[in-house]
């Protein structure tokens, strides 16, 4: 399981004094599973060296009545070659927290996996959740360790956090940067090459839809989220938005006081065809169905 | 003192006895498994003694508390950081305790001026579809017991740590006399229960014959006066990967277990019209 040289109990293991506040990174590290934190080596590639790397855009999510839909459009490009068009984006990391990734998707998923493992690993250590605030505060951690990557001119990830808070009973959503800043999101959050136009579209629906947000229903929520990717990706190349033809659908995902739900391919299919049959018939988008 | 070989088993030797005396005591954990899933299940007064290691593995132990901690932590170490290099699949019980756990428990309780764990353990681990449970009892010299295994001996459903070999052996008998593998969960907590309570009556009565069914449920009912039942499963029918659940109180949202929630569940609200 572990080489024999490995560390083992109480030997390697730290002071127990200051061992419960090492944490999951933390004892990979030690144990040698994972490499330490190299500093941030500021400057060391000048723009235009690095190869093109595979990125990953664009996410959104929001809240609405029936608590935070997150969606992730699927296309994973590197430059201007398009390197995959079925990404999954929107990553769930326990029963109540799910992650949604812009950036390198070799980093991202390794957070997000890092991620998930924390946060078993605090509970089963520790034999208590980690509560809200800390786990907001674990994927901030995994964007600050990252910095010394993202400063090589490598690895950038900008991540969406949406959990449940048990304590208040409410879904909460929070936005990082490239260095772990957090910022809890009132309405909504978007990141990723698309993001700009994914943003004009909800402040759009908020300020001046029929109803806020907040108060929409779950049919309603999703197919802004999908009318808000196939934006989107009209004017960004990097975002793959909906392809009906292809049958590639965005990644959904809904998290409220009950869990996780995706909302299969079939539903978002059904929907988002419904969705242009109600359009007059003049309109472009109705014109597709045709 | 180390200098003469007989010196140091010696040594060894009042070692083993200070160890079995001080274990003596410890409450009897019983591990079985039913149609539900692989049980954990003792009666203690105060402190946790049933654990979590991974996905599908859990733990009891007896001995003192620093003991089972530090033991504890190392399993989920050592379970955990398999998980996250490989998959959670690559996690295996008789991997973790033949190369990781017996050898350092053996070299502690042999290096004898440093101090021996004062443990000993019981392991479950949930089968894939189709496969046993495996059950390990692991001692505080490293030697450890299964259940059975791919060799000459037949599976048997349960496993049992007690701090006198007697209690073990009865309890044992009692489980061998005992039909709870297609049994669900409330019917295998019974038949566990019981062989606790002749393991417990075993630690204050040297006997041959296994008590009576009525001895038993007095003792029974007399321990669970100032006592409760601390018990835990690897659920067979769990859908995620993670399969631990304490059993009793129904749990609060925050302390279920961390599974995948069901993916392509019907959401509310966008039933298919048309």
């Amino acid at each position: 399981m572990t080489s024999p040289e490995l560390p083992f109990a109480s030997h390697t293991r730290l002071d127990p004094a200051t061992a419960p506040f090492e944490d999951f990174p933390a004892m990979l590290r030690r144990r040698g599973v994972i490499a330490p934190i190299t500093p941030a080596t500021v400057g060391a590639a000048a723009a235009g060296t690095t190869p093109p790397q595979t990125e990953a855009t664009t996410i959104l999510a929001f809240k609405f009545k029936g608590g935070i839909l997150m969606a992730g459009d699927r296309r994973a490009t590197a430059g201007n070659v398009v390197v995959y068009d079925r990404a999954d984006k929107v990553l769930e990391i326990d029963r109540y927290s799910l992650m949604a990734i812009a950036g390198v998707p070799a980093t991202a998923w390794e957070m997000a996996r890092m991620l998930e493992h924390s946060f078993q690993f605090y509970r089963r250590s520790q034999l208590q959740e980690l509560s809200m605030d800390g786990k907001v505060r674990a994927l901030s951690k995994l964007l600050r360790d990252n910095f010394g990557m993202v400063m090589q001119g490598v690895g950038i990830v900008v991540p969406i956090f949406a959990t449940f808070d048990p304590v208040e009973n409410v879904p909460r959503l929070y936005f990082y940067d490239a260095m772990g800043a957090q910022f809890e999101a009132a309405e909504f959050a978007a990141s990723g090459s698309g993001s700009p136009a994914v943003r004009s579209v909800l402040y759009y629906a908020n300020a001046f839809g029929s109803r806020p947000l907040s108060r929409m229903n779950e049919e309603d929520a999703l197919l802004l989220a999908l009318r808000a990717l196939d934006t989107a990706a009209e004017n960004d190349t990097a975002t793959g938005g909906v392809d009906r033809h292809g049958r590639v659908y965005p990644v959904v995902k809904i998290i409220n006081q009950s869990g996780v739900v995706t909302l299969p391919e079939r539903i978002l299919m059904k929907a988002y065809r419904r969705d242009l049959q109600s359009l007059p018939k003049h309109t472009p988008k109705f014109a597709e169905l045709e | 003192m180390i200098e003469e070989p007989y010196r140091w088993v010696e040594a060894i030797q009042n070692r083993r006895e200070y160890i079995e005396h001080q274990l003596a005591a410890g409450s009897p954990i019983v591990g079985l498994s039913c149609a539900d899933g692989a049980l954990l299940l003792t009666v203690g007064r105060e402190r946790q003694k049933i654990f979590e290691i991974y996905d599908r593995i859990a733990l009891g132990g007896i001995g003192h508390p620093g003991d089972i901690e530090r033991l504890r932590m190392s399993a989920i170490e050592v379970a955990s950081a398999e998980g996250y290099s490989r998959s959670s699949q690559d996690v295996s019980l008789r991997r973790m305790v033949s190369y990781s756990m017996s050898p350092a428990l053996k070299s502690a309780f042999e290096q004898i001026y440093g101090p021996p764990y004062l443990a000993r353990l019981l392991f479950a681990e949930l089968g894939r579809p189709g496969e046993p449970d495996l059950f390990v009892r692991l001692d505080y010299d490293g030697g450890f017991h299964t259940n059975g295994g791919p060799f000459a001996r037949n599976m048997e459903p349960f496993a049992v740590v007690a701090g006198k070999t007697h209690a073990i052996e009865a309890m044992e008998r009692f489980l061998r006399g005992q039909n709870f593998e297609a049994s669900p969960l409330e019917d295998a907590k019974a038949v566990a229960l019981d062989a606790w309570t002749v393991g417990h009556l075993a630690l204050t009565h040297e006997f041959d014959d296994l008590p009576s069914p009525s001895e038993i449920a007095a003792h029974r009912r007399e321990q669970l006066r100032n006592a409760a039942v601390e018990a835990a499963l690897l659920d067979r029918h769990s859908r995620g990967p993670a399969v631990y659940r304490l059993l009793g109180a129904e749990p609060k949202p925050e302390e279920v277990p961390v599974e995948k929630s069901v993916s392509h569940r019907e959401p509310l609200g966008l039933a298919e019209k048309g």
